[in-house]
C-alpha cells in the first residue's frame, strides 16, 4: 500500500433532478479522489446530496454531468451487463437495514454474489464458510436471518459484501440500526478488513464513532464538499464538530 | 484516454464478464420463496384454486352428462328421462352453454385482476430484496425469471388442487341431480382425465398472465431501492 493507487475518482460531478417545474441541484460539482485501501466517511445533513454522491461513487446512479471513474472505468460508458458485473465483482454493498434475503440461510446469502459471478458451487460454499468464520459466525452457516440478532445479520452482510473480493466496500449507515456496542464491533470489523485485506471502505454515516477510524471524512453541504478532514485533524474535534452534528 | 480506462474489462474474457444465474439455482430460490411465503401467497392461491375448481366442475359435469346421453344402458336412459334431460329443446341447451361460457370468461377476468393485485402487493413489499439482488449483480432478466417461475409454481399447485376439488364437486352434483350410477364404469375416472389437464393448464396460464405486469414492475426496480429505509 506504499504506492497510492486511485480507486474512485469523480470529476466535477453534477446531478440535477427535475421535480415538476423546479430543477433541484442535488450535486453541484464534486471532485474527489479516493485511494485504494482508504477508509472514507461521507458526512452531511439529510438533503445535502450526501446520498446522491454516495450512490454515484457506488455505481448505483449516473451523474447528469461530470465523470465518475471506478477502478479507472468511466461508469457512464458501461452498459447494463457491465454495470451488473461491476456491482457483482468490484463493489460490496452493506446496508443500514442489513438486507439479507430472508428465505436464505447465512451461507446461501454469502454465496449468492458468487452464484452471479459464476463461481463453482463447491468452491463458493467453501469460500462462504471461510468468510463467515472471518466474521466469527462460522457455526451459524445454516441459520436464517430471522434467527439472528441485528449485529449478527450485519456481520453476515459484511461477509456477503466480500464474496467476490471486491475492491470497494460501500456501506450505507452500517451502524444505523445497531446499538452502541454492536455498532462498535461492526466498525472494528470493517477496520480490520481494511487493514488486512486492503479493501477500500466508503461509508455514508451519521455515526460519530466512525470518525475515529476514518482516514478521511468528507463533509458535504448543499451539494458541495464543504471540507475534508484527515484523521489526525479529527481526533481533537470529536464531540465539538461545529454545528454539523445534527441529524 | 477512455480507451485506456476500459482496461479492467479487457483482461477478463468476455465470458467471465457476464453475470449468471444457473437454472438449478433459480428453481431452488423459487421453491424456497414459495415455501417460506406460503402465508403471503395464500390469497393468490385460493383465488386460483376457486376459479380452476369452477372450470373443472363445469367441464367435468358436462362431460359426464354428454357421456350418459350417448350411453345405451337402459337404466341410465331412464334416469335421464326422469330428470327431463331429453325434454329440453336444442335452443335452450345452446343458450345454457353460452351462459356458461360467459360466466367462465367473467370469472377468469375477475381472477386475473385479483391475482395481479395480490402479486403486485407482494412485489412492492419486496422492493428492498429486489434492490439488494440488483446490488449483488442481478440483471433485470434474473428478476423476471425468478418471479415468473415462482408464479408458475403457485399457479400449478393451486390449479391441481382446485381442479381435483372441481371434479369431485361435479361428481357430487351429478349424484345429487341424477344418480351416482351415471358415474359407473370408467366414467368417474374419465371425467378427471378429460377435464383436469385443461383446467390446470388454464389456471397456470391465467396465473402467468396475471403475474406479467407485477414482474415487469419488479424487474424495473433499481439497485438504489435497497438503500430505502422507509417501509
Amino acid at each position: 500500500m506504499n504506492t497510492k493507487r486511485e480507486i474512485v475518482r469523480t470529476q466535477d460531478v453534477k446531478k440535477t433532478y427535475v421535480m415538476g417545474d423546479e430543477t433541484v441541484h442535488a450535486l453541484s460539482g464534486i471532485s474527489l479522489t479516493i485511494d485504494a485501501g482508504e477508509y472514507i466517511s461521507i458526512m452531511g445533513p439529510s438533503g445535502s446530496g450526501k446520498s446522491t454522491f454516495f450512490n454515484m461513487v457506488g455505481g448505483l446512479d449516473k451523474p447528469t454531468s461530470g465523470e465518475v471513474y471506478i477502478d479507472e472505468v468511466d461508469i457512464a460508458q458501461l452498459d447494463t451487463y457491465e454495470l451488473a458485473w461491476l456491482r457483482c465483482r468490484k463493489i460490496g454493498y452493506i446496508f443500514q437495514t442489513f438486507n439479507l434475503i430472508p428465505v436464505m440461510t447465512a451461507l446461501e446469502n454469502v454465496t449468492l454474489p458468487m452464484v452471479f459471478a459464476g463461481t463453482d458451487p463447491d468452491e463458493a460454499r467453501e469460500k462462504g464458510a471461510n468468510l463467515l468464520s472471518l466474521v466469527s459466525l462460522g457455526e451459524r452457516l445454516n441459520h436464517k436471518p430471522a434467527q439472528m440478532s441485528g449485529g449478527q445479520q450485519q456481520r453476515v452482510a459484511i461477509a456477503r459484501s466480500l464474496a467476490n473480493d471486491p475492491a470497494i466496500i460501500l456501506a450505507d449507515e452500517p451502524t444505523g440500526n445497531l446499538d452502541l456496542k454492536t455498532g462498535r464491533d461492526v466498525i472494528e470489523l470493517l477496520t480490520k478488513l481494511k487493514e488486512e485485506r486492503g479493501v477500500t471502505i466508503i461509508t455514508a454515516t451519521h455515526d460519530m464513532k466512525m470518525l475515529d477510524v476514518s482516514d478521511r471524512v468528507v463533509w458535504i453541504t448543499d451539494g458541495k464538499i464543504s471540507k475534508i478532514q484527515h484523521r489526525d485533524e479529527i481526533d481533537i474535534q470529536v464531540g465539538t464538530i461545529n454545528g454539523m452534528e445534527e441529524a | 484516454m477512455n480507451h485506456a480506462n476500459k482496461r479492467i474489462f479487457d483482461d477478463s474474457s468476455a465470458d467471465a464478464r457476464r453475470v449468471v444465474l444457473p437454472w438449478r439455482r433459480t428453481i431452488q430460490m423459487c421453491i424456497a420463496n414459495v415455501r417460506h411465503r406460503f402465508g403471503r401467497s395464500t390469497l393468490t392461491f385460493i383465488c386460483i384454486a376457486v376459479v380452476v375448481a369452477f372450470f373443472a366442475s363445469s367441464m367435468s359435469y358436462q362431460f359426464i352428462i354428454d357421456k350418459a346421453m350417448k350411453s345405451d344402458d337402459v337404466h341410465i336412459q331412464a334416469v335421464l328421462e326422469k330428470a327431463g334431460v331429453f325434454t329440453h329443446d336444442k335452443q335452450s341447451l345452446e343458450k345454457q352453454k353460452d351462459q356458461q361460457i360467459w360466466l367462465m370468461t367473467l370469472s377468469a377476468i375477475l381472477c386475473l385482476v385479483g391475482i395481479t393485485n395480490t402479486i403486485l402487493m407482494s412485489v412492492t413489499e419486496r422492493f428492498r430484496e429486489i434492490g439488494t439482488l440488483k446490488c449483488l449483480g442481478a440483471l433485470n432478466e434474473f428478476v423476471v425469471r425468478l418471479f415468473l417461475i415462482e408464479s408458475a409454481f403457485i399457479g400449478v399447485i393451486a390449479s391441481i388442487i382446485g381442479g381435483l376439488l372441481g371434479c369431485l364437486l361435479a361428481a357430487l352434483q351429478v349424484g345429487a341431480a341424477f344418480e351416482f350410477s351415471l358415474l359407473g364404469g370408467t366414467t368417474f375416472l374419465q371425467s378427471f382425465t378429460a377435464s383436469l389437464p385443461k383446467a390446470v393448464g388454464l389456471g397456470t396460464v391465467l396465473t402467468l398472465l396475471a403475474s406479467l405486469y407485477p414482474t415487469y414492475i419488479a424487474s424495473r426496480m433499481k439497485p438504489v431501492d435497497a438503500m430505502r429505509v422507509e417501509v
